[in-house]
């Protein structure tokens, strides 16, 4: 038995960071805030696609490398330290959605970051119950989803129906839907387009399992970092004379960002193990990590920005990029209560 | 990562789970329930099982094979723990002796006092109790006053200790004693007394939940002999520190397992009483949701054991983590049962499938004992995080 990476996954790690740093440090992820209006940079994501990044967990047969979901987790912790803007998840997991239906070459041109297929799965902009789900017939795809991630971007949209998964290609009438996370980009899409049914609806759910854990591992990473810089804030903030870490009321609190930060480590770990070994209690895992860390991401980036005080809730400061990505990763690839569900469905309740 | 038990773990938990299956004769949440079963009743069962366990090998496992070890490591006692819960089976009688004071023996001891008292002490013939805390010394343990001062080839004993676990039907104590009063860890010492000494007496406390499984003890002119001092006078603090970094070993697995079972009869007492609606659904799933995330921590921690890692300050987390989930699992559990969850396990009308109103009474000592969940935080604080210290 061992928790630890393995030498070759402990090596991604490393080089992640460091592509991270050099690349896609928080800097630009506040340039993609302010000007890109795709939502992110051509130039480092050719260079994901090109280190083999967006074909992680695909098979060789559709262009991938081959690994599983413990190095999907191991990229998504790192682009979460950053907030990294761009498709990153989404393209990976249409990528793996195309695999697993039998259309290798469109996954393999996904996987090369020669085309953007992304998942279309919100059919309200509200949580409840949707008043018109799209849908599917006489192979024409009708309807308008929402929350698209990058959808100006898409060359193509994986749309789910009640009928199954559709394939839908550009050019598409985009709606932009501006979210409090401006480094993530979402569209409402109006479909009547020519569809292709890839595959009946159970085909999500390796995705939806890759989804959980590729979420949760990004929110690790944000939180990781919000302690990170809280804790240096504290070190060297004075008040009454001594660094404000020194007090026992904020040191009480750190100690609960750190549970749950480690907390999260530990699931969302176990979570990508327990997929890529077949085990029984895969879903479970998956729907408990991601939940968890929705709900740990929130207090440990809400407890950064009061423990900054004031200049936690400036735009200036970094904190709130990564409160904000938080927030949108707690309500996208399974949200909270969607996760709930599952997790007490699997455990037999 | 590899979280797969190896082949020689899988062999040891099924030869395990086939000796438990032959061996447990009942759950203990039956014995529990039986009008007949009293207090020292219970105390007897407790007794004949730890014989049980002791006679097939499985007390002392990750001890030198001289003491009843078997050569297994903390990942087999972790892999046990869990085991002994997942099968309801009772409680090991002698835990305090087991997980505090055999380690305190087979790292500080001599030989004389390992071979006179482990043997003894796995067979449950004698059973100890825990004295450290005071009235006056709890989180603060340092601040102890028992003294005891040294009198030609004794110790004689004065004081008093507190929350002492077991000691109404414990035959031994192990106290942290002060043997200099000027220096505060330095003065501390680590001294074994039999209980039937004359200046010694036990007086049972009742707890909250009206058992009196803990008790004050009192000494007045004790005398115990020198050759019950484990290590040098003065290691009484490191002794006891090394040995309650023992009792925070890996157990959020077991816990998960134990809390998992009961929140499996929970779900089934929503639906024998027609409360399914989604509030309550939704309860259930976040219980579910943290009972998992600490089963990824004990699984960590196992895997970390497994890896040559030793358990380090982080099981605070697991501590306050168990601890508090716990509480929140009972309340919520009293709240989804409306008032029948109060009801006593003697009660007629109690439900059979979980003592509920006890665990719900019995989780609040889980964030005092072992460390109150605020010792828990400042041990985070300090020696995780790191972060400065307020000079006091």
């Amino acid at each position: 038995m061992r928790f630890a990476l393995s030498e070759d996954q402990a090596l991604l790690r490393d080089s992640t960071r460091a592509f991270c740093e050099r690349e896609l440090p928080l800097e630009r992820t506040r340039v993609v805030m302010e000007h890109a209006r795709e939502g992110y940079e051509p130039g480092p994501w050719r260079q994901l696609a090109e280190m083999g990044y967006l074909g992680l967990p695909l098979p060789a047969s559709a262009g991938g490398q081959g690994l599983g979901a413990i190095e999907l987790a191991v990229v998504c912790e790192e682009l979460g330290r950053v907030c990294a803007p761009g498709p990153y998840l989404d393209a990976v997991l249409a990528a793996s959605l195309l695999a697993v239906a039998g259309r290798e070459a469109l996954a393999a041109e996904v996987a090369a970051g020669r085309r953007l297929v992304v998942l279309a799965r919100h059919d309200s902009p509200w949580g409840g119950v949707p008043a018109a789900p799209v849908r599917l017939a006489g192979g024409r795809v009708r309807g308008t989803k929402y929350f698209v991630p990058f959808a100006a971007a898409a060359d193509a949209l994986l749309v789910t129906t009640p009928a199954g998964v559709a394939l839908v290609e550009a050019p598409f009438a985009t709606t932009p839907l501006e979210t409090i996370d401006l480094a993530q980009r979402f569209g409402a899409v109006t479909l009547d387009h020519a569809a292709a049914l890839v595959g009946p609806p159970d085909l999500l759910e390796d995705v939806d399992r890759l989804a959980a854990v590729g979420a949760a591992a990004t929110l690790l990473g944000v939180m990781t970092r919000s302690l990170e810089l809280t804790l240096d804030y504290v070190r060297t903030r004075h008040a009454f004379n001594r660094p404000i870490g020194a007090f026992q009321a904020l040191q009480h609190r750190m100690a609960d960002m750190l549970l749950r930060t480690e907390s999260t480590r530990s699931a969302v770990y176990r979570a990508a193990w327990c997929r890529d070994a077949g085990a029984p209690e895969t879903v479970l895992a998956c729907a408990a990590a991601k939940a968890y860390a929705g709900d740990a991401a929130r207090m440990v980036c809400g407890s950064a920005i009061q423990l900054h005080g004031g200049i936690g809730f400036t735009w200036e400061l970094d904190l709130h990029v990564f409160f904000k990505r938080a927030k949108t990763l707690e309500q996208h690839y399974g949200a909270t209560e969607t996760q709930l569900a599952r997790a007490l469905a699997a455990a037999g309740y | 990562m590899d979280l797969h038990l190896t082949e020689r773990h899988r062999a040891f938990r099924d030869e395990l789970r086939g000796w438990l299956g032959a061996n447990l004769e009942r759950p203990w949440r039956e014995v529990l329930r039986d009008p007949a079963a009293t207090e020292d009743g219970l105390i007897t069962a407790r007794r004949a099982w730890q014989r049980k366990l002791h006679g097939a090998g499985y007390l002392g496992m990750d001890w030198p094979a001289e003491w009843g070890g078997r050569g297994g490591g903390a990942v087999e006692q972790s892999i046990l723990d869990a085991e002994l819960l997942e099968a309801d089976a009772p409680p090991i009688l002698n835990t305090l002796g087991i997980n505090l004071l055999g380690p305190a023996l087979i790292h500080h001891g001599s030989e004389e006092q390992r071979r006179r008292f482990i043997p003894p002490m796995l067979a449950a013939d004698e059973i100890w109790c825990q004295g450290f805390s005071e009235p006056g010394a709890g989180s603060d343990l340092a601040s102890l006053k028992t003294s005891a001062v040294l009198d030609g080839d004794d110790f004689v004993l004065n004081g008093q200790k507190v929350w002492t676990t077991f000691g109404p039907w414990a035959d031994w104590i192990f106290v942290l004693a002060r043997t200099d009063p000027k220096d505060r860890y330095g003065g501390i010492s680590f001294i074994l007394c039999k209980l039937d000494t004359p200046g010694v007496t036990v007086r049972p406390l009742r707890q909250i939940t009206g058992e009196s499984e803990f008790g004050e003890v009192f000494f007045e002119d004790a005398r115990v002999p020198r050759a019950n001092l484990v290590g040098g006078i003065g290691e009484g603090w490191r002794i006891a520190m090394t040995v309650l970094a023992y009792e925070r070993g890996a157990i959020s697995l077991g816990q998960a397992v134990q809390y998992g079972r009961d929140l499996g009869r929970l779900a089934a007492a929503c639906r024998e009483i027609g409360r399914e609606d989604a509030a309550t659904r939704e309860k259930l799933a976040r219980l579910v949701v943290e009972n998992e995330v600490m089963r990824a921590n004990g699984i960590r921690t196992l895997a970390n054991l497994a890896d040559g890692k030793a358990p380090g300050p982080e099981a605070s987390i697991e501590k306050i983590f168990w601890s508090e989930f716990d509480q929140r699992f009972r309340e919520t559990a009293l709240d989804l049962l409306g008032p029948g969850g109060q009801l006593v396990r003697t009660s007629p009308e109690a439900r059979v499938d979980c003592d509920w109103a006890r665990q719900f009474l019995w989780s609040r000592a889980e964030t005092i004992f072992s460390g109150s969940s605020e010792v828990q935080r400042n041990i985070i604080a300090k020696r995780v995080l790191r972060l400065p210290q307020d000079p006091r």
